[in-house]
């Protein structure tokens, strides 16, 4: 299936990018595409964040699918 | 569903904005106390460089959801006339206002405690990353302290 995925703060730098399209396999988890894009950017594995599914803040066990707008995020420094 | 309200201002928020706001409360009487939060942009030293501006991005629709969330859960905790909140976007240099959180309520304990819920919710959920940059051109992405 294919995913879009949205980089923020410090995780676009480490990706160079602000967003793409990754396949992975149905009835992946969040767990399985952080595997994935720390395999393909090294830099994010040094990183904290966390992963948004359709805005808000999902477990790690979260099923995917294609439909869904995923984000990560890293720590928030509004204010 | 409530009408959303712009939270997010390109650049600095200016003393004038803040003087507006302050003065179109003028003809809500029911209204005794007024609290209100500036977050200031501080030129903090990170191995011997100085801070001279943050970068403000956000994950503007995510970010609007809990600061409609955020809102709503204050209106519904605290007997509040009403409730306003902007966060700059973009370039802030040290010494500008990049957060304008401002309360208002028949009487004056429920505002200062409606504030502190309101900022530190702000600061713990929403999507917002600041980038510290120096006078270099270099930077390093800010963390918020708990």
């Amino acid at each position: 299936m294919e995913l879009k995925v949205l980089y923020f703060g410090m995780i676009a730098e480490a990706t160079g990018r602000k967003e793409e399209v990754i396949l992975l396999q149905s009835g992946s988890t969040i767990d399985q595409l952080e595997n994935l894009l720390k395999d393909k950017y090294e830099n994010l594995q040094h990183l904290s964040f966390k992963v948004a599914i359709d805005k808000e803040i999902s477990a790690n066990d979260t099923l995917l699918n294609p439909h869904n707008e995923i984000a990560l995020l890293p720590p928030f420094s509004g204010g | 569903m409530n009408k959303r309200k712009t939270v997010f201002i390109e650049g600095p928020i200016t003393p004038s904005f803040i003087a507006n706001s302050i003065e179109k409360h003028q003809t809500k009487t029911t209204i005794g106390a007024h609290d209100i939060f500036l977050g200031q942009v501080r030129a903090d030293e990170i191995d011997g460089k100085i801070v001279q501006a943050i970068e403000y991005s956000a994950y503007t629709e995510m970010a609007e959801n809990k600061f409609h969330e955020i809102r709503e859960a204050t209106f519904s905790k605290y007997d509040l006339t009403c409730m306003h909140i902007y966060h700059s976007l973009g370039k802030v240099k040290t010494g500008e206002i990049c957060l304008f959180v401002f309360v208002s309520a028949p009487h004056r304990k429920v505002a200062f405690e409606a504030l502190e819920f309101l900022v530190e919710e702000i600061k713990k959920d929403v999507p917002v990353f600041g980038k510290e940059v120096f006078e270099d051109e270099t930077h390093v992405w800010k963390v918020n302290k708990v």
